[in-house]
């Protein structure tokens, strides 16, 4: 090269340092043929790997959305747990409780000698402290949540969610293992209230660090962090030796975090998952290649593929008042027009089953045939409309909707076929597709015509789907029904102590709601999930509990 | 130069606040609550909704953070644009991008975790970019109509009129399904995480990288032969053919040293913008750079991530063009910056 290169190579080398600055500022870590050869972590080393998309939170106070909520299940036992396979609530952190005071006080007594993952013993102030935190605005963490509403029945609420005060007086400890909760209602079904994730206890850590805390919370569940939570990438866990139950059989796990779930079931094909989701196209694939489980909860080899009808429903809302909407008849008419069959055959294979209620059958309180309205049959669509519509020579008639919903994940297809079906009957049929975040408070004010929305239980009691969807003053009533008969009878029904009649209630005032048809139920969700042949046995109940404290491996 | 460096820093304050601000404006146009949107399906309590905008100072709160009421109406006081845009600059200024809607994350904490992945993809675009632009500029420079230089030009045609993610998707299409038996699933993406979140190998850059890096690999070799066509009928070469010099020699030593330094230029600033993220290519490959979060963070309508990412990319560009610009006096003495400048 020429001698007079120096200005260039000057440039170069100045450009190179600043290149390998940067690269040593953002911490480059192994090369990649280490981390080839070195393979898995020793602390992951034979873990479960499990695919979660990104969380948003692992804390339990904000545990809002369901891939946080399966990593939080296994660090954290709140005071009560129901057993889907059993159909009853059953006592995990407290042994036992019992109500009194007509059901607004309940005394629950803690597991003797539960310890939480360091060391701290897990008593009743435990138990306050993370109520308060999930209520209170500032109290013991960094940023406010979402999740208040849980606890909106107990006496103080509304002081604590003000910021007025951070003594809950609702919630009392006379001793050690004795967590005392007072209501301000009557709610004999509280105990299934404090089965939510959002309400396992927190030692003193998570108020003195609660930044720490956020990314490595603290528990007394099954499993420990090992680490922290790093963002978009991992959450790795170890079995807690000291734990109070029967300790886990498997040593760790690694919740990878994935995109989306396309990634994550090539991953899982590739043998790098050992629990997965199968995206919607792939369900047939699925099914001949891993087999079906055979409860649809269970995962083992051979039937690794989980299909199992989850508490949560697809449901087409309905603004009732809306000038056409008010009319029940017309929302009869929809709710009969709709083939929910077509839809689940055609869309999913089969695996989600028609909606015939608002309370999928796994919620006590279901009774078949309750909501009369919610199944196909057009001609008693077409039947209902003659009367006050006639149709045209076209068939057509003086009654146009609008569909408003997000185009995204799938629900464009169900929405086109719900389109046809409602032409069908002679109503003509708009859509409006817009983005969910444009569309969600549209919904809440009742700006839109019909839409779609879902519903998953917090808690599998049919006051969860009634009273949050069908109050007139509750914040998630899209539909604006309002209907004070309705309104007094879920009051009655839901502070109604014994358990047989209340339950009775509940599926009475389903009834009333379903012959006014506010929404019109279209399915109900089913699993996705799926295990490796190296997994023995794993439970993922209908309530997307992931039970890998009684899972195994091959 | 060092006045022309301080005039060159000072003239980034008006483009960084220009394009933040229309940043900031942006996302308060667009429609959808983000704050409504982090309870997901449900709604939330008002109390709890007031509580998060005083997180993240959309309401304006006391000295104690606590949210502060209108005195005739009861109502929350919404902090003006302005203001919010003042706190933003000034966390800016003491290093804090502010916290993440949805997963209550420091920004810069999520960013500087996703920096690392963009850098390196954006090394490997810009190797793969500098050797295949400017070796195929020069082979259809020197051997002009050539068979090679029409493949050079039409091959660079495609790549210019391909829209860089849809090139990506065929890529995945051939190398991840057509060729998977073939490549034993080498190139097939998604990205594999170790243990320790760490790439398991690196071919999974190669797509990606050449993705990101095909556009400008075009415009590089099509700059580079235009540059080397012109400079080899400049005097001084006809000089040095004439003193008996080969023509290898003439090409290599003379020719291509003036030829490069658009190309290099060219070459700086595209590394500028890759280092920016990509958004489409990333989202294509779902690498786990900078451009993907910020892709995410758009639907998400998390607005401290957007806000946070477009202020590094503003800052990783407005650096990268000033190096760029320094590095143009040192290779070409002609060029004369600062005060020399003025006496044109």
């Amino acid at each position: 090269m020429s001698t007079n290169m120096n200005r260039r190579t000057f440039v170069q080398g100045s450009l190179a340092a600043s290149v390998l600055a940067t690269l040593a500022g953002c911490g480059k870590k192994q090369d990649a043929a280490q981390s080839t050869s070195g393979g898995a972590g020793t602390a992951a080393s034979g873990a479960f790997r499990y695919y979660i998309s990104s969380p948003d939170c692992i804390d339990p106070y904000n545990v809002n959305e369901d891939q946080g909520t399966q990593v939080t299940y296994n660090l954290f036992d709140s005071l009560t747990d129901f057993d889907y396979e059993a159909g009853k609530i059953i006592g995990k952190a407290a042994e036992s409780w019992e109500p009194s005071d007509g059901g607004k006080k309940f005394t629950f007594h803690l597991v003797k000698g539960a310890k939480f993952h360091n060391g701290d013993p897990v008593n009743s102030e435990a138990f306050k402290r993370a109520w308060t935190r999930v209520v209170s605005p500032t109290y013991g963490k960094e940023n406010a949540g979402v999740l208040d509403y849980h606890l909106g029945m107990v006496k103080g609420y509304a002081d604590v969610l003000a910021g007025k005060t951070e003594d809950f007086v609702g919630l009392t400890c006379p001793d050690e293992n004795t967590f005392v909760v007072e209501l301000s209602m009557a709610y004999p079904d509280f105990p299934y209230v404090a089965a939510h994730p959002c309400l396992g206890p927190v030692p003193k850590a998570a108020v003195d660090d609660p930044k720490a805390f956020y990314k490595a919370p603290i528990g007394n569940g099954p499993f420990m962090m090992d680490g922290e939570w790093v963002d978009g990438q991992y959450i790795n866990v170890k079995r807690f030796d000291d734990y109070y139950g029967t300790p886990a059989s498997i040593g760790a796990i690694q919740f990878n975090i994935q995109k989306d779930v396309e990634t994550a079931y090539r991953e899982f094909q590739a043998g790098n998952y050992d629990k997965s989701e199968v995206p919607a196209p792939q369900t047939n694939e699925a099914i001949s290649q891993y087999g079906q489980s055979t409860d649809g909860f269970t995962g083992t080899p051979g039937h690794q593929f989980l299909t199992g009808e989850e508490a949560s429903v697809y449901y087409l809302n309905m603004t009732v008042t809306d000038e056409t909407l008010k009319d029940p008849d017309v929302r009869r008419a929809i709710s009969l027009a709709i083939n929910r069959q077509a839809i689940c055959d055609n869309l999913f294979q089969g695996l989600r089953k028609p909606a015939d209620d608002i309370l999928p059958p796994s919620i006590p309180g279901y009774e078949k045939g309750a909501w009369q309205y919610s199944h196909y049959d057009k001609e008693a669509a077409i039947k209902l409309l003659d009367a006050k519509y006639p149709a045209d020579a076209n068939g057509k008639r003086n009654l146009s909707i609008q569909l408003s919903f997000n185009p995204e994940g799938g629900h464009k297809e169900i929405m086109e076929m719900v389109q046809s079906d409602l032409e069908a009957v002679g109503f003509t049929v708009t859509s409006d597709t817009r983005e969910w975040s444009a569309i969600l408070d549209d919904y809440r004010k009742g700006n839109t015509q019909a839409g779609r929305l879902g519903w998953t239980a917090d808690y599998p009691i049919a006051d969860n789907f009634l009273y949050s969807l069908f109050k007139s003053d509750s914040g998630d009533n899209c539909s604006k029904y309002n209907n004070a008969e309705v309104d007094k009878a879920l009051e009655a029904a839901r502070s109604t102590i014994d358990d047989k009649e209340r339950i009775a209630a509940m599926t009475a005032v389903s009834k009333m709601v379903g012959d006014d048809c506010p929404i019109a139920p279209i399915m109900y969700y089913s699993h996705r999930e799926i295990t490796s042949d190296k997994v023995a046995s794993f439970n993922f109940d209908a309530g997307r509990h992931p039970h890998l404290d009684t899972a195994k491996m091959a | 130069m060092a006045k022309y460096i301080v005039r060159r820093v000072l003239q980034f304050i008006p483009v960084f606040l220009g394009v933040t601000i229309i940043m900031f404006l942006l996302q308060n146009v667009v429609p959808g609550d983000p704050i409504k949107l982090i309870a997901g399906d449900k709604a939330m309590s008002p109390e709890a909704e007031l509580a998060i905008k005083a997180d993240h100072g959309l309401v304006v709160t006391d000295e104690n953070g606590k949210p502060v009421l209108d005195e005739k109406t009861g109502e929350p006081i919404p902090t003006p644009l302005i203001q919010q845009y003042f706190n933003y600059l000034n966390g800016l200024v003491h290093g804090d991008l502010g916290t993440s809607y949805k997963r209550n994350l420091p920004v810069t904490e999520i960013l500087l975790q996703k920096y690392p992945y963009t850098v390196r993809l954006a090394l490997v675009g810009i190797v793969i970019e500098a050797i295949i632009g400017i070796g195929a500029g020069i082979i259809s420079a020197i051997k002009r109509y050539s068979f090679w230089d029409t493949l050079v030009t039409l091959s660079t045609s495609i790549l210019v009129a391909m829209p860089a993610f849809w090139l990506g998707m065929l890529l995945q299409l051939f190398f991840g399904v057509l060729c998977k038996n073939w490549t034993n699933g080498a190139f097939y993406l998604p990205i594999s995480f170790n243990a320790n979140g760490e790439f398991q190998d690196w071919v999974y850059y190669i797509l990606p990288a050449f993705t990101l890096a095909s556009v400008s690999t075009a415009y590089t070799s099509r700059i580079m032969r235009s540059q080397l066509l012109e400079v080899m009928n400049a005097d001084y070469i006809r000089t040095a053919r004439a003193k008996g010099l080969s023509r290898k020699a003439v090409i290599w030593r003379h020719a291509l040293k003036n030829a490069l330094i658009p190309v290099v230029t060219y070459i700086g600033i595209d590394f500028g913008v890759m280092l920016s993220g990509a958004i489409l290519t990333e989202t294509v490959f779902n690498w786990p750079g900078v451009g993907n979060e910020i892709y995410l963070a758009i639907s998400q309508r998390d607005w401290p991530i957007v806000m946070g990412g477009v202020t590094i990319i503003v800052i990783v560009v407005m650096i990268i063009n000033l190096l760029v610009d320094i590095s143009y006096a040192f290779l070409d003495p002609r060029i004369r910056l600062g005060a020399s400048s003025n006496k044109n």
